[in-house]
């Protein structure tokens, strides 16, 4: 799966922030956290300092039990497990103000007391540390995200308008076709790289569409060109004809010149039409209903059929008009029509169905599937000594294009199916 | 019967005033505009075959002109350009048929025959051949004077047979003329055999000669 470009920098930068947040955010808070031991450590030190400076010289052992009730974070105990070097440590201790266990900092250093070793306790509740703590990674994390937040939403619009021009471009070549004879438009850009692709697009574009046209225009052309020495040539071989005294040997030359003749021109009325279309030279449109155009060639196809005792069926179930030339409409239908026939076996079928949006042919014929990647080519022919010309599928395709529908072929019990969707 | 063909072509043009020659017709040619349109001015004729492409100028301008001068020449126009909007532009001018090239010389003069009928026998369209003869208008055919009946497109057949008598039809001219707009569409022309020997068979039984003879591979002739 293809994704847009926006999202691939936007999810780099997205990864990149949830990775600093995640890392970052512990070891912000460890920091502070140390920071705070460090501080409550150094308020004990002082609070010992004070006591050995004020107190302690001028303390006897039998005020020790006052002096403890008076101070309610420090302490003067016996030292019972004769401690010898001062410590600092963590506890959690029952708090008997607030009723609960909570985190303290502690202070333990041997004294002595009127020459007796005593052991000096200080202590600091944490819990007010560990609150401050919490609210200021908080107030981090907050901020933190607040600033991906906005970083997120810049890099997008600023993403956004940067590429505007470039999305722009795309959707200008997104929908050119070379032969619809549109001029391409890009919109003003002051990015030099931008202006640049625009540019080099432009040219292309422009020389690809000036390529296009002549040959276009060559093909056109050359199929007019082509009618008068066609006509010579017909008007020439019926001549002949009219000659007394031909022999068998002249008859068969004369038959085959005018087979020959008819074929060529035959291909080159196609050409014309197939170049005409691609020109642009079918512009009107006019509400067309495919049951009249059914009806109306509806003789001409019967006594071919007959001819080559195909049975022929129809069945019309609500179709919609269609806004289209009247003349390829009729070509388009008449095309699918004939090809059902002239690839047709004696005593076949063909059946017409004309459905809401879509009309389908269907015939017996060749017993293999077709190969449908082909079939809608120029000059493809099924079978390569066939007479036609190779170009009514390359006609109907063009018309179906020309007009936005679909045509699909495919091959179903023996049958050929081809389906128009308007 | 006057015709006068304008056509650069040389080479189509010879073709096409042999092919009308033999047929009561007395043929005119110009090469290009001014030729023809001093002919124009200076004769009268019946039908004018006139090329749409001209070394000196558009056909169209003489087709105005003609029309102009009041002239009621009937005029077929020949084109290489077979664009709808040509046909259409010919047609609102006054032409009273338009053939693209390439057209069957046959095809041509079964046109020319139509304009000059219309022309020549206004209201009372009527083509006698020996014991044969046909009431376009009515759209019947008539044997020593009793009717028979024809499909269309045996009376299509008929008159383009007659129309082009003693000349050797192709089954591919035929089998175009009777399929019209849609002689693109025909990929045999097996086809025209049915109605050839139907036609045969509805004459002879009314006591017609035999005058449509097959001519070896070829096609078919309208021999009296």
């Amino acid at each position: 799966m293809k994704q847009p470009l926006l999202h691939k920098t936007l999810r780099v930068y997205v990864l990149f922030s949830l990775a600093i947040l995640f890392v970052m955010a512990p070891l912000f808070y460890f920091t502070i956290e140390s920071l705070y031991l460090e501080e409550a450590d150094e308020t004990l030190e002082l609070r010992k300092k004070d006591f050995e400076k004020a107190s302690q010289p001028i303390l006897s052992i039998a005020e020790i039990a006052r002096w403890n009730t008076y101070n309610r974070d420090q302490e003067i105990i016996q030292n019972h497990r004769n401690i010898e070097n001062e410590r600092i440590f963590s506890e959690i201790l029952f708090d008997s103000l607030n009723q609960e266990y909570e985190p303290f900092r502690i202070l333990q250093s041997p004294i002595s007391i009127e020459g007796q070793p005593f052991l000096f306790t200080a202590r600091l509740n944490m819990v007010e540390t560990e609150d401050l703590i919490e609210s200021i990674a908080g107030v981090f994390l907050g901020l933190m995200l607040v600033l991906l937040l906005g970083f997120y939403w810049i890099t997008k619009r600023l993403s956004t308008r940067l590429w505007r021009p470039f999305y722009e471009t795309l959707h200008t070549i997104e929908t050119f076709e070379i032969d619809k004879k549109q001029s391409v438009h890009f919109s003003e850009t002051n990015l030099d790289e931008f202006s640049r692709l625009n540019q080099a697009i432009e040219k292309l574009i422009a020389r690809n569409t000036a390529i296009y046209n002549s040959q276009q225009e060559f093909i056109e052309n050359a199929a007019h060109e082509l009618q008068t020495p066609l006509a010579v040539f017909q008007g020439k071989v019926e001549l002949l004809s009219q000659e007394p005294d031909l022999n068998e040997n002249q008859s068969k030359i004369l038959i085959q010149l005018n087979e020959s003749v008819s074929r060529l021109s035959k291909l080159n009325k196609n050409l014309l039409l197939l170049s005409r279309i691609e020109n642009q030279q079918f512009q009107q449109k006019e509400t067309v209903f495919w049951p009249d155009i059914l009806e109306k060639n509806l003789d001409f196809f019967r006594e071919q059929a007959e001819h080559k005792q195909i049975s022929l069926h129809w069945q019309t179930s609500e179709p919609t008009p269609v806004l289209a030339h009247p003349f390829l409409a009729e070509i388009l239908f008449t095309n699918l029509w004939s090809n059902a026939l002239k690839h047709n076996i004696k005593g076949g079928q063909i059946s017409i169905d004309l459905q809401a949006h879509a009309f389908v042919f269907s015939n017996t014929g060749n017993p293999e599937p077709l190969p449908s990647d082909k079939l809608f080519q120029r000059f493809f022919k099924s079978n390569p000594s066939d007479s036609g010309t190779g170009l009514g599928l390359a006609i109907v395709q063009r018309i179906v294009e020309l007009y936005g529908w679909r045509i699909a072929y495919h091959f179903e019990d023996g049958r050929h199916f081809f389906t128009v969707c308007y | 019967m006057k015709i006068l063909l304008i056509e650069d072509e040389l080479a189509l043009a010879e073709s096409i005033l042999a092919y009308l020659k033999g047929h009561d017709f007395v043929c005119d040619y110009a090469h290009n505009l001014e030729t023809a349109q001093d002919k124009i001015l200076e004769f009268q004729y019946d039908c004018i075959v006139l090329d749409l492409m001209l070394p000196d100028g558009n056909g169209f301008d003489l087709l105005k002109m003609v029309k102009k001068a009041q002239k009621t020449d009937g005029i077929i126009l020949i084109s290489a350009k077979d664009g709808l909007e040509t046909r259409i532009e010919g047609l609102t001018l006054g032409a009273d048929d338009f053939l693209t090239k390439p057209f069957h010389l046959s095809e041509l003069m079964a046109r020319v025959w139509a304009i000059i009928r219309r022309k020549n026998f206004a209201g009372n369209n009527r083509l006698v051949f020996q014991e044969i003869t046909l009431d376009l208008l009515a759209k019947t055919v008539f044997v020593h004077q009793k009717p028979i009946e024809l499909t269309k497109k045996e009376l299509d057949l008929l008159l383009y047979l007659i129309g082009n008598a003693q000349k050797v039809l192709s089954k591919a001219s035929i089998a175009e003329h009777l399929s019209g707009d849609m002689a693109d569409m025909l990929d045999n022309h097996d086809f025209i055999y049915t109605h050839i020997k139907n036609l045969k068979k509805k004459l002879s039984e009314a006591g017609s000669q035999d005058y449509i003879k097959t001519v070896y591979g070829l096609g078919y002739k309208w021999q009296a």
